[in-house]
């Protein structure tokens, strides 16, 4: 019970390893060698200390495989290292870790990559475009990171409070409106930006050029649908710039 | 741009590449922050600002999820930026269609060199396996510091490459461009631009966020020709 109301241990050092959990990011281990490194100082408290069998067999169960979203992963940090604490078996602490990955990764995915991060960058380029300058920076960066942040923070202290019990963190009803909510406000946000940001780069110019960069956008975000996925955007685009690079330095037209 | 400027961008290039996985993943690697950084660099940050503000319509189409490889912009944006406020070619329409096609090269070869630098990290995890498996904690230590050197190595080498190449082909750009000034920049409007449309798409085009991002299309396109 007093493990239960007690807080992090070495909650700055954690959180701090917590920004690097994907230094060591490889094909075999994934983030599991940063799970590791990200749970250390909290595994320092096992009897016997650095030199004890406790604090060197869960060191090594904790860097074996691990992936999720990095910004989630905390939780799963918090909640294994706190189940070594309680002395939970190894394979149930195995089976926590592995339970973990999935559900960690798609939310994180939702959540973040294709919701905050997109809505964040959207408002960025609209108050570019309409002259906030540095500041669509500054607001993008702290938007973005207030989000960002506070999920580490609260994913680790919730994994430590919880242990093995963590699945219940997961559906904390905050976090589930927020993944519901993210979604239609970046979509609608994204959307809102891109003819913003068209008008940006092309105000002031003759309606043909305006005209002929409107139908071009268009007509590549098709090609690339029909061509999706065996070309990216990316790849287009280049083509597309190719191109025109060829025809503007070998004719005057 | 000075060696000095050229050295400085190189550094910011690399904390830039570091942030995508790395550390500490709070988006200095987006060009529109990337950019800003790169002209800041060069004492022009809002130069610097406009190509990024452009190459973050590209970055949409990136989802940096887990083992996917996919392009690194922040290097590629960090020089772009340095480039276009030093005025190397970066301010005039030509100029900016080469750097923007050799930033597409480097964001490119950033992700396959991501790839590389994992399959490197992967032998690391091979040689200290041993120590790994006993809860050695100085193993662990060491295979986070070499996966961030060599991230950092990763980073350097792309803004270098960004940097040079630039620099080279914006010129040849400036001086050998025959065509109307405007044919590039729309150009450049058009593909990122279309390459937004097409990630937005990808991202909200179904279930509850399409009606969403057809609503924001339709509003913002509102705003656009009023604009206009």
């Amino acid at each position: 019970m007093a493990v239960a109301a007690s807080p992090v241990p070495a909650f700055g050092a954690v959180l701090f390893r917590l920004f690097a959990i994907q230094a060591g990011w490889n094909y075999e281990r994934m983030m599991g060698v940063g799970f590791g490194y990200a749970a250390e100082p909290m595994l320092r408290g096992l009897p016997g200390g650095r030199a004890g069998d406790r604090y060197r067999e869960a060191l090594a169960r904790e860097s074996r495989f691990f992936n999720a979203h990095p910004y989630l992963a905390g939780l799963a940090v918090g909640a294994a290292a706190r189940a070594e604490v309680d002395g939970e078996s190894p394979e149930k602490i195995e089976r926590l870790r592995a339970a973990l990955c999935g559900p960690l990764g798609s939310l994180g995915d939702r959540l973040i990559w294709a919701g905050w991060l997109p809505a964040c960058a959207a408002i960025a380029l609209m108050l570019v475009a309409f002259g906030a300058r540095a500041w669509a920076v500054v607001v993008f960066l702290v938007l973005y990171n207030l989000v960002h942040v506070w999920l580490r923070i609260w994913g680790l202290r919730a994994g430590w409070r919880e242990g093995l019990h963590v699945a219940g963190a997961l559906a904390a009803q905050g976090l589930r409106r927020g993944s519901e909510t993210v979604g239609p406000l970046a979509g609608l946000l994204v959307g809102a930006a891109l003819p913003i940001a068209f008008a940006w780069q092309l105000r002031g110019e003759p309606w043909e050029a305006v005209g002929a960069g409107a139908g071009g956008a268009i007509v590549l975000a098709g090609v690339v649908r029909l061509a999706a996925p065996r070309a990216n955007g990316m790849a287009l685009a280049a083509l597309l710039l190719g191109a025109t690079s060829v025809c503007g330095l070998l004719w005057p037209w | 741009m000075s060696p000095l400027e050229a050295g400085a961008a190189v550094a910011v290039g690399t904390l830039v590449g570091l942030d995508l996985v790395s550390v500490p993943q709070m988006m200095f690697s987006r060009p529109i922050v990337a950019g800003l950084l790169g002209g800041a660099v060069v004492g022009q940050p809002l130069a610097g600002l406009a190509v990024g503000a452009l190459l973050e319509l590209f970055a949409m189409e990136t989802l940096p999820v887990g083992a996917v490889r996919y392009p690194d912009w922040g290097p590629g944006s960090v020089a772009a930026g340095a480039l276009a406020g030093a005025e190397a070619g970066g301010r005039s329409p030509a100029g900016l269609l080469a750097v923007v096609l050799v930033v597409l090269g480097t964001a490119w070869l950033g992700g396959w060199l991501m790839h590389v630098m994992r399959r490197a990290n992967v032998a690391s995890v091979a040689a200290w396996r041993v120590a790994l498996d006993a809860g050695d904690a100085r193993a662990v230590r060491r295979i986070q510091l070499e996966g961030l050197a060599r991230d950092a190595g990763r980073a350097a080498v792309l803004t270098v490459l960004t940097l040079a190449a630039g620099q080279v082909l914006a010129g040849a750009f400036v001086s050998g461009w025959q065509a109307g000034e405007l044919i590039a920049r729309v150009a450049v409007v058009a593909a990122t631009v279309g390459v937004g449309i097409w990630s937005g798409w990808r991202l909200f085009g179904q279930g509850a966020p399409a009606q969403w991002f057809v609503t924001g299309l339709g509003a913002g396109a509102l705003v656009a020709v009023l604009w206009l």
